[in-house]
């Protein structure tokens, strides 16, 4: 199966087996290994990438449901080699400790900036309750994502 | 982990995705937004031949007004109908339904007509449509049919389409004049989870308070979503005074029947219809902000 579609901003063919997830697709196909393997189910929230701007589970789609659609995954958030701000404010405030949920974080984090700009604490706590987190206690998860909110800067 | 090896049919057309499963029909699932499908084969509890995906199908998304009521294309997900300003203005009980399905990337994948032909009891959007009076468009070998809501959930996951058929969409009627409507989820463990008991009611009050409307639908009351009838009975034509709402909600738990799971046993979930079919008329009689998280 031949898939065209758009990956972190430049065009990517591939070819990939019809029963392969996203998941299956990004790391296994294209060897991008920053979106991680969970739980498999949709329960975790660890596979979390953009289709068209909104929030996906990478390990629910199938990856034929993403021809010609625009995909951004964790590694498409730094320019250049520099970080992107909700990165920093991960980084900086200490939102990862293990870091296994870290880059589902990002996303979903994203994703919220897209449709709210200026979210307040319970609209990024309700964008990031699909996103499971065993070590930070989400507060530090929380105010990083506040504080890189383009609204708020 | 990868899913078991199976072959892709991705037709065009919604004869095309008939004919296929017509041919293939037992070796075959249809696959929409694959919330449900896809656990389910990573489980190992379905392992087919092949899937057929109706995502190439964009007619099969569309929302839009028909002559008033409100036609929900099968593949449109919960995300799409919540944003949908038609939605929320018009059938705002169904945008609050379905803004509590799992979790915001669960709701841009998961569509409306999987999440009815999974026929599970613990539905959002399952209690809220049957308030609504919604049918369901049903297309397959013998041509198109519509499928009252209150007659499609047939048992324990089991939806009324025979073989070969497809949900193509969900058409909705105009709300009663005036209704006043809500959605209350009640879960046990974390906000994201399916519900232990989801209640959705519509009524209708006259300038004497009393109930013109009244309808209440319950998810995870029992091996399908349903009506509480007895309660609707009881309450047509009263005033939703304490007294009256109480009795009411005692009904409705006592016509529930619920099943225990890991969520909560069959007595909790009773004792729950009974505490939030209470909370929630209350709420709509006083028009006070309800919480919709538990």
């Amino acid at each position: 199966m031949t898939l065209a579609f758009t990956l972190n901003g430049r065009p990517c063919t591939t070819e990939a087996p019809a029963h392969w997830t996203v998941l299956d697709l990004l790391r296994d196909g294209l060897a991008l290994m920053g979106t991680k393997y969970g739980c498999g189910e949709g329960a975790c929230g660890t596979c979390t990438v953009l289709a068209d701007g909104r929030p996906i589970r990478a390990c629910l789609v199938l990856a034929a449901h993403v021809r010609g659609r625009t995909l951004v995954t964790v590694e498409g958030l730094e320019t250049d080699g520099r970080l992107d701000a909700l990165q920093t404010a991960f980084a900086e405030r200490g939102a990862a400790q293990c870091g296994f949920c870290t880059p589902g974080m990002l996303m979903a984090a994203r994703a919220l900036f897209i449709e709210n700009p200026a979210p307040t604490a319970d609209d990024v706590r309700e964008a990031l309750s699909g996103n499971l987190c065993r070590c930070t206690g989400y507060t530090k998860i929380v105010e990083a994502v506040l504080g890189a909110a383009p609204g708020s800067r | 982990m990868r899913l078991h090896p199976f072959g892709l049919l991705e037709p065009e057309s919604l004869t095309e995705a008939l004919g296929a499963l017509a041919k293939l029909d037992g070796e075959a699932r249809l696959i929409a937004g694959g919330t449900a499908l896809i656990p389910m084969i990573r489980l190992g509890l379905v392992k087919p031949d092949r899937l057929i995906s109706l995502n190439r199908l964009p007619a099969l998304a569309e929302i839009r007004l028909d002559g008033g009521s409100l036609e929900l294309g099968a593949m449109a997900t919960h995300a799409d109908i919540d944003h949908a300003r038609l939605v929320r203005d018009g059938w705002p009980l169904l945008a609050e339904a379905v803004r509590r399905v799992a979790t915001p990337a669960i709701r841009t994948s998961g569509t409306i007509g999987g999440n009815l032909a999974y026929a599970e009891a613990a539905s959002d959007p399952a209690p809220a449509l049957m308030c609504l009076d919604a049918e369901v468009r049903v297309a397959g070998p013998a041509g198109r049919r519509s499928v009252p809501i209150g007659g499609f959930f047939r048992g324990f996951y089991e939806a009324a389409l025979e073989p070969g058929e497809i949900v193509t969409a969900v058409r909705v009627p105009p709300s009663p004049k005036g209704a006043r409507s809500g959605y209350v989820k009640f879960t046990s463990r974390s906000a994201e989870d399916k519900p232990l008991v989801g209640v959705a009611a519509l009524v209708v009050l006259d300038t004497a308070g009393r109930c013109g409307e009244v309808r209440i639908g319950l998810g995870g009351a029992a091996p399908t979503p349903i009506r509480a009838s007895r309660a609707e009975t009881q309450l047509r034509g009263e005033v939703l005074s304490d007294t009256a709402v109480r009795a009411a909600a005692e009904s409705a738990a006592r016509e529930s029947e619920p099943l225990s799971d890991l969520m909560g046993s069959a007595d909790y979930r009773r004792e729950m219809i009974r505490v939030w079919v209470r909370r929630l008329l209350v709420a709509l009689r006083d028009g006070t902000p309800r919480s919709n998280r538990s």
